[in-house]
């Protein structure tokens, strides 16, 4: 039989190649041997992250990394059943992310969030050209420990200082961290403007929303 | 108390390193460059060279004398009278004097014409006007003026254009679909592209700068390519620049090809040539500045890659220099210290034709 080690590098291999096949059946074979949470959060988590850096370096493209996705999603529904009574919900942090209002690009802020999904966060991606106001609403709807702002544009930028501004008159700030990304974003803007943390690309936005959240 | 250097981070800050804390952000700089691209890191007199330059006492620096290169200027017709909250200084002018500007009062060795939208598809209703424009630059202009925009295929895709959003797609786990969107999207890109120079040449344009390429990832580069072959077929005498979006050509589709070769991935000295297969006369490299870093990092990282384009490519590089990009930092007029001792470090270091 497989040593523990060898099944979560099969699990990570299998992400890594992107095929949902070879994802399941590395999950039953795994079943046998490890509990489910250590299946997610070592073979397959941990298979994700590595797409993501693979995907920064070029070596493996959009589709790749939305192929693993599903196939993650799918060993986790099988693995959800097997789940302690109650721990099939818990998720690390639940976070809204959308693009402000005037700006219409999408690719990087859904790369952002498909990488924090498969982290094991509850993301909401609420698109591009979202109304500012869209952002709060939503957060209250799902009860948010997280907003992330995307803005590619410097004439879009300002958005994100207007929605933080929004979440202080709403009263929501100290429960609601604030991550802020895109190509005009940065370290100073974002304390400038009294965000929590700027992420320069998906597997850093993944980072910082586990320090602000874990 | 070693003495400290006055650089900056990537996003603009200033930051004082001493020489070792210098050499040491060289070191990763071009180390992070070469693994990336697996290229070569830049050898030991290079890194002192380039320690010299951003320890240079004087505010701005230039090249030395025999090293000078063309300089060029893209949206620079715009940027005179722009007023929207980004570059622009707001003073009221038109695209004709804008580009007079440059030519006898800022030293452009070339210059182009470019649209407000600054997006190929926002022209063609528009073709008379520029081509109208091109015919009155050109009357009263003696530097080569090109006609500029971005392929910028975005604006194929819904909600803008005809063509489902990959975005969209992919989001659904419709792979497949999100590719042919992505593939119908190039071809009518490069049609579009092609009868509007068409009709500029005809104008007088003395050229086109394919502006941002594969700023939409794999497929822009795949419908700008085929854009440039078919120019370069009808006019065998017109000059074309492709200038690139960021130093990597993002897959969104991953398996598009052109002469052979897969372009998701490709770093600048793995673009260069298939810009010149597909017949243009100049390639504009691009290396992103990371925010996050020191300008000794960024721009030895920008070199190492810059040079390696420079190395391979049979076309002259005209480097992109300005904000965010060939380790200059991310600020709306970036400094001049960081901007002249980057385009220095590019012309003395990499070996760069323009910028």
């Amino acid at each position: 039989m497989a040593s523990k080690e060898e099944l979560i590098q099969e699990l990570s291999d299998a992400i890594i190649s992107c095929k949902k096949d070879a994802v399941l059946a590395a999950v039953e074979k795994a079943k046998e041997v490890m509990e489910p949470a250590e299946i997610i959060e070592k073979g397959l988590a941990a298979g994700m992250n590595e797409v993501g850096v693979l995907f920064e370096r070029g070596k493996l493209f959009l589709p790749h990394v939305m192929m693993a996705a599903d196939a993650m999603g799918a060993g986790v529904a099988v693995l959800e059943a097997d789940l302690p009574e109650g721990s099939e919900s818990k998720k690390l942090g639940v976070i809204v992310n959308g693009t402000v209002e005037g700006d219409v690009h999408d690719i990087g802020k859904s790369i952002v969030s498909t990488m924090l999904q498969s982290a094991g966060f509850e993301v909401h991606d609420i698109g591009r050209d979202v109304p500012l106001r869209n952002f709060i609403e939503k957060a209250k709807e799902v009860k948010a420990n997280m907003i992330g702002l995307s803005a590619l544009m410097t004439t879009t930028l300002p958005g994100q200082k207007e929605i933080i501004a929004l979440l202080k008159e709403e009263g929501m700030r100290e429960n609601v961290k604030v991550m802020v990304g895109g190509a005009p974003a940065t370290q100073a803007w974002a304390e400038k403007i009294g965000a929590d943390c700027y992420a320069e690309n998906a597997s850093e936005a993944v980072a910082k929303a586990k320090e602000l959240l874990l | 108390m070693a003495t400290e250097y006055a650089l900056r981070m990537g996003d603009g800050k200033r930051v004082f390193l001493t020489k070792e804390k210098i050499i040491e952000e060289i070191e990763a700089g071009t180390a992070d460059a070469a693994d990336l691209g697996e290229i070569s890191t830049l050898s030991g007199d290079e890194i002192d060279k380039l320690a010299e330059i951003l320890m240079m006492p004087g505010k701005a620096v230039s090249v030395e004398q025999g090293m000078e290169v063309p300089v060029t200027h893209d949206i620079g017709t715009l940027r005179i009278d722009g007023d929207q909250g980004n570059s622009g200084v707001g003073i009221p002018s038109s695209r004709l004097v804008g580009c007079m500007m440059h030519e006898r009062a800022f030293g452009a060795d070339t210059m182009e014409l470019g649209h407000i939208d600054y997006s190929f598809k926002p022209v063609k209703p528009v073709i008379a006007n520029e081509c109208q424009a091109m015919e009155v630059c050109q009357q009263n202009m003696i530097i080569p003026l090109f006609y500029g925009a971005m392929p910028n295929m975005g604006l194929y895709y819904t909600p803008d254009g005809p063509f489902e959003n990959p975005g969209d797609l992919m989001k659904a786990f419709k792979i497949q679909e999100a590719r042919e969107s992505m593939e119908h999207a190039a071809e009518h890109m490069t049609r579009d592209m092609v009868w509007i120079m068409q009709r500029l040449f005809a104008s007088g344009t003395d050229g086109v700068n394919f502006d941002t390429t594969a700023a939409a990832g794999d497929g822009d580069f795949y419908g700008t390519l085929h854009a440039v072959e078919a120019l370069r077929t009808q006019f065998p005498d017109m000059y074309i620049e492709v200038g690139m979006a960021g130093e990597l050509v993002l897959g969104m589709h991953g398996e598009l090809e052109y002469d052979g070769v897969g372009l998701a991935g490709l770093w600048p000295h793995q673009q260069a040539p298939l810009v010149a297969k597909a017949g243009a006369n100049v390639f504009g490299p691009v290396v992103n500045t990371n925010t996050s870093k020191t300008s000794a990092w960024n721009l030895a990282r920008a070199v190492t890659f810059i040079k390696a384009a420079v190395e391979v490519s049979t076309l002259p590089c005209h480097v992109d220099m300005g904000m965010g990009v060939g380790g200059i930092p991310m600020l709306e007029t970036p400094p001049i210290d960081a901007v002249t001792r980057a385009s220095k470090a590019m012309v003395e270091i990499a070996g760069v034709d323009g910028i």
